[in-house]
């Protein structure tokens, strides 16, 4: 058995501290427990259309609509200028739950002078 | 409050500061405490900046569980509770169970506190990066942070009783000179002479010990795509943050977190020994080291103009690398 001296004040602030930063930590990761059941679910919408030089690009949200992360995510841009259609695809790596990522695509093509959709064609389960 | 006493074994007998050698102090002051915790942070920064550099851990954020993030937070608390009885953080060991536990807690958190701290310079955590991503990169890259706390005392600490030794043996020492003066007619000139060599040598020292220090660490980061991404991502005004962020480890690392070899810098002489000049040429200096290992790994080719910003990237483990270098020497 070993006295001990009574802890300074030094010493009870950096623990209190230190045990409510732990205790804050495990309290977040604690809340994400019952949430984390939804399937993750990949949505793509355009968000501005601007011209660059000879190009247009085109921003796209992809946004992680579910709980559970969403890897590989393929978005793909379909722009159809009469007869014409023209696809761009990106790739996502890792899109987590609630998390939302901005790709550009770039066509030749004005987009408002036909129509153009984007989608999310796939994603893989991390 | 009654406490449990640990097992000595294995148990370094050394202290370095410690009113009762081998034994956990007790009422500590703001002060000491407060250099405790910048020694704790101080060698999780050693140990875990390398792997603050790894993309994989990153992402490894994004889809780790609730559950997967507890298990490793309660296995680095085993690992500090044991780190805690031997090394630890502190100038002299955890004695009582009581105190280990207390230590251990402190020490995940100063290794998250700095895990985090690391990752907003890095912009790897932002305002927009999602709750679950954030913390998830949080824990998983706080894993060497929370061993380097664990072993902050061992990782720097030589045997005090040398380390004077050196400090007179090489004339680096504040009381070398006057006992050189002592000793002959001549001996101010000859102790002015031997002062400025003193000083070449110790000035040539920091050059290279921080050369060496940052090739170290900079060396298995320098070829890898993570620092052109962070580079490319990173706006002119947060490269002033990396810089600034730097600096602060560098200073703290060696002159305020008091490893072995912090009062005997103190008391060098030279043109830069002074703490903040020396800091401010050795962060110079590791940025020359990140520059010729960007070049060497042929990362600084294209664009140009992102070449400066990929040097100060690469320049934060770089420094760290140049601090640790130069306390071994």
């Amino acid at each position: 058995m070993t006295s001990r001296q009574p802890r300074s004040p030094a010493e009870w602030a950096s623990l209190i501290g230190s045990a409510a930063i732990v205790f804050f930590v495990v309290a977040l990761i604690v809340v994400q427990i019952p949430g984390e059941d939804r399937p993750a679910a990949p949505t793509a919408r355009v968000e501005d259309v601007r011209r660059v030089g000879e190009a247009f690009h085109v921003e796209v949200a992809v946004r992680n609509r579910g709980d559970r992360t969403a890897a590989q995510v393929q978005v793909t841009a379909d722009l159809t200028v009469g007869e014409e259609t023209s696809t761009a695809e990106q790739t996502v790596d890792f899109l987590s739950g609630g998390e939302e990522q901005q790709v550009i695509f770039v066509f030749d093509e004005d987009p408002s002078s036909g129509e153009l959709r984007v989608s999310v064609t796939g994603f893989a389960v991390p | 409050m009654s406490s449990v006493a640990l097992p000595a074994a294995a148990v370094p007998a050394r202290d370095t500061g410690g009113p009762s050698p081998g034994r956990r102090r007790q009422g500590q002051s703001w002060s000491e405490e407060g250099r405790d915790l910048v020694r704790a942070a101080s060698g999780g920064l050693l140990f875990g900046v390398p792997l603050l550099y790894t993309m994989e851990v990153w992402w490894l954020g994004s889809h780790t569980s609730p559950g997967r993030m507890l298990v490793v937070l309660a296995a680095l608390f085993g690992i500090l509770l044991v780190l805690n009885a031997t090394a630890g953080f502190r100038r002299s060991r955890d004695v009582t169970l009581v105190e280990a536990v207390e230590d251990s807690v402190k020490g995940i958190a100063v290794g998250v506190v700095m895990t985090a701290f690391v990752l907003v310079v890095l912009r790897q955590v932002t305002l927009e990066t999602p709750l679950t991503n954030a913390i998830g990169s949080v824990v998983n890259e706080s894993i060497p942070f929370c061993l380097g706390v664990g072993v902050a005392r061992l990782l720097l600490e030589g045997d005090p009783g040398m380390a004077e030794d050196e400090g007179g043996a090489d004339g680096r020492g504040g009381g070398h000179g006057a006992e050189d003066g002592s000793d002959g007619s001549d001996g101010a000139n000859a102790s002015t002479g031997q002062s400025d060599e003193a000083s070449l040598r110790t000035n040539a020292a920091d050059i290279g010990g921080t050369a060496l220090g940052a090739i170290v660490i900079g060396l298995s980061i320098a070829p890898t795509d993570e620092v052109p991404m962070l580079a490319s991502a990173m706006a002119p005004s947060w490269q002033v943050v990396v810089v600034v962020a730097s600096l602060v480890i560098s200073y703290t690392v060696v002159f305020i977190a008091g490893f072995s070899g912090q009062d005997r810098r103190r008391q060098h002489q030279g043109l830069f020994q002074r703490p903040v000049t020396e800091t401010l040429v050795t962060y110079l200096v590791a940025l020359v080291v990140a520059a010729a290992l960007l070049w060497t790994f042929q990362r600084d080719l294209t664009p140009a103009d992102d070449l400066l910003t990929r040097v100060i990237v690469l320049g934060l483990p770089a420094a760290v690398g140049g601090a640790v270098g130069r306390l071994a020497l």
